[in-house]
């Protein structure tokens, strides 16, 4: 093997030509004619890549560079056969074209399932004292800032804390729940899940409430949310996605930065709209397992809804699926389970429960 | 020396002209090729290869960079950038998780500004210490207040000055980077001066009365042309094109500043006393390139970027030039000194942008 190259000294940026040799008893080097006077320990070849010059490094810090198809491979005991692997598939359109088609199933698959699963994954293994921390920090914030103390008679809420306390009779021995009431203030008729357990709701609720079972359908939703840890989901699900972004997107700009991101914001938008989704369907199980209307609470959204001269089609920008497409869901859901609206069974079948 | 074409003759035969330019000898079509089996194997590897990916793609870019025959080189060991960007991604999730069980964690944003300029200084550092030219290292020396001043206070200064303060920023950032940026034991200097960064604000802010004017026009007879489906459509279709042509506008003000500044921080930096550099982008036609680039990706969902990546990288590289001294085989090296990787990677992750 005999090639030429570019010979540049160690920490100098003089170039001179140089051919590079191999005989039996090892390397021998060149320079501007001249015999090195030791013979170079070669340390590294540069990966092929491209059309680029191959670069070789010796021990001492010097460096030769040969053309990009010199014959250097064999000359290093160990050399690294992957990246020969890489650039053979670099260098055809064909395998070019099959990595492209793989990497596209492969990053729909990904955001399809992938992260989903890894999310709920994330949340089962998250321990309860994280969920705990979350719990106090959303519940001081909201208290700051949004909620006043409830105004309503302690005999009502007595009430509905009995009824609640009924209904999660079942389900307490692997979550614990506190219900608190809380004036909503600005954003009016409404509940929320804490991740630790705590459920709020709001004063205007139970007012526009017309029965037990409304506002009961209401809470076990909520319950839905806390037994399948939805926002410590949606935490791990946004994290996911800008991970992903970074890794589809590299470098690639403000501008297209930015659009992607706004596009992330869209699918957040959709994770939500698949939890309250999950979230309805567990109320409705709840609610049925109990004898109790699943539908009722459908109605209450109704007039949340009229109130707020909400919109009831579901669109992009909706954090809620619309009442429309909720209502359908749900009786789906409650004649899957054997609930139907009329029958007389039911009233018995909680009266025989009680 | 490129294209198995064998040895070339030496450094001190070769011609040395007023100007040599910047060649970047990659092509669109290779490059695809590389960034998708890149793509391929980060995706396969749950994003471990992108450490690897990273040093082949600027490996690319530099590797075709020539200037005087010569190539750049980037040398970054993959395993240290993995473990950077570990580092990052852990550090992120605990921020993010901790931000989300209390609000008193966003005052995690002071010791992050505080700590901001060395973050800087030390990703800079370990950037240019794994540069290369004709065997020679590049590196950064920063210091920690002028970092402050050049990364922190001089923007927010900007910021709240409503932008008349920018070309005072822009050239405090760019003298600090030059002038503590070296090649070997050889140091650059920048001295951008005031009154052209001032000018060129200037020329800036007569480009965005003009796009101003354009915009407001186009969106006046979008109003009086629409005239179909139901008021509410009309007024949402209208505020919806408003935004998108203000966030453009936005990009296309900014790249053309960008563009300015880049000229005249170029054409002000010298090397070792004598050698200089310089820069002739058109605010035109960098501002087309960007833009295009930029829609070019997202309406091909990103399947386009390795085009609009070359295509930018070329553009840089023609438009700049070096002019030589002297023969450039004298400069000498050093040992680098320290410097952290996983800063360098949260700068990249996180996108930061040095603008030049």
């Amino acid at each position: 093997m005999d090639v030429a190259g570019l010979f540049f000294d160690a920490q100098r940026s003089l170039s001179r030509p140089a051919r590079l040799a191999r005989d039996a008893e090892g390397l021998s080097l060149l320079v501007d004619g001249e015999e090195h006077p030791r013979r170079p320990q070669l340390r590294g070849i540069s990966e092929k890549l491209g059309r680029l010059p191959r670069k070789l490094s010796f021990a001492d810090g010097s460096l030769l560079e040969v053309p990009a198809d010199a014959p250097v491979d064999g000359l290093l005991p160990r050399q690294d056969r992957f990246f020969a692997v890489a650039h053979w598939l670099e260098a055809s359109w064909k395998y070019a074209a099959a990595a492209g088609v793989i990497t596209i199933l492969l990053l729909a698959v990904t955001y399809r399932y992938g992260l989903p699963l890894a999310a709920r994954a994330a949340a089962d293994i998250t321990p309860p004292a994280i969920s705990g921390m979350m719990n106090e920090g959303t519940l001081d914030t909201v208290d700051r800032f949004i909620f006043e103390p409830s105004k309503l008679p302690e005999q009502r809420t007595a009430h509905i804390r009995a009824l609640f306390a009924g209904l999660t009779a079942p389900l307490v021995e692997t979550q614990d729940y506190e219900l608190l009431f809380r004036d909503g203030g600005r954003i009016g008729p409404n509940a929320i899940a804490l991740p630790g357990g705590t459920i709020i709701i709001t004063d205007q609720l139970i007012e526009l409430a017309r029965s037990d079972d409304e506002i009961l359908g209401v809470l076990a939703h909520e319950v839905g949310h806390v037994e399948q840890r939805h926002s410590l989901q949606q935490v791990y699900r946004a994290l996911g996605l800008s991970a992903l972004v970074v890794l589809a997107g590299g470098d690639s700009g403000q501008l297209v930065h930015d659009a992607v991101n706004q596009a992330a914001v869209l699918q957040t938008f959709a994770y939500s709209r698949e939890f309250e989704d999950a979230a309805d369907k567990r109320s409705v199980a709840i609610m049925v397992s109990d004898g109790r209307n699943p539908l009722a609470f459908i109605d209450l959204l109704d007039r949340i809804t009229a109130g707020a001269s909400g919109s009831d089609q579901t669109t992009m920008l909706s954090t809620h699926p619309g009442a429309a497409d909720r209502r359908a869901a749900a009786e789906a859901e409650a004649r899957a389970l054997g609930w139907c609206k009329d029958c007389p069974t039911d009233e018995s079948k909680k009266g025989g429960a009680q | 020396m490129n294209n198995g074409s064998g040895p070339q003759p030496t450094d001190a035969a070769a011609p040395l002209g007023p100007a040599e330019p910047f060649v970047f000898t990659g092509s669109a079509s290779e490059y695809y090729r590389i960034w998708i089996v890149n793509l391929m194997l980060t995706v396969v590897t749950l994003g471990i290869y992108s450490a690897w990916a990273k040093v082949r793609r600027l490996r690319y870019f530099y590797g075709n960079t020539l200037l005087q025959g010569h190539g750049f080189d980037y040398h970054a060991d993959p395993v240290r950038i993995l473990i950077g960007r570990l580092i990052v991604v852990g550090t992120l999730m605990v921020v993010n998780i901790l931000s989300q069980t209390s609000p008193v964690f966003l005052l995690l944003i002071v010791p992050w500004l505080v700590a901001l300029p060395w973050f800087i200084n030390q990703s800079l550092a370990f950037n240019a210490q794994m540069t290369s030219y004709r065997n020679l290292r590049f590196g950064f020396q920063g210091a920690y207040f002028a970092g402050l001043g050049a990364f922190v206070l001089m923007p927010l200064l900007a910021i709240i000055s409503a932008g008349l303060l920018a070309p005072f920023s822009s050239g405090f950032r760019a003298n600090y980077l030059g002038s503590h940026t070296r090649f070997g034991t050889a140091w650059f200097d920048t001295d951008a001066p005031l009154g052209r960064l001032y000018a060129n604000l200037g020329a800036t802010m007569f480009f965005l009365i003009v796009l101003a004017v354009l915009v407001f026009g186009g969106l006046m007879l979008e109003s009086r042309l629409v005239t179909g489906g139901s008021r509410d459509d009309r007024v949402a279709i209208f505020i919806l094109l408003g935004v998108i042509s203000f966030y453009i506008s936005y990009f296309l003000v900014f790249y053309a500043y960008r563009a300015g500044v880049r000229n005249i921080v170029f054409n002000t930096t010298t090397l070792d006393g004598g050698h200089r550099l310089s820069s002739t982008l058109s605010r035109r036609r960098y501002v087309w390139i960007m833009i295009s680039n930029a829609l070019m990706v997202l309406g091909t969902l990103g399947l386009l970027w390795p085009v609009a990546s070359v295509r930018h990288w070329r553009y840089l590289a023609q438009s700049t030039h070096f002019h030589p001294a002297g023969p450039l085989d004298g400069f000498l090296g050093r040992e680098s000194q320290k410097s952290s990787v996983a800063a360098a990677e949260y700068l990249d992750l996180g996108g930061f942008d040095f603008g030049l």
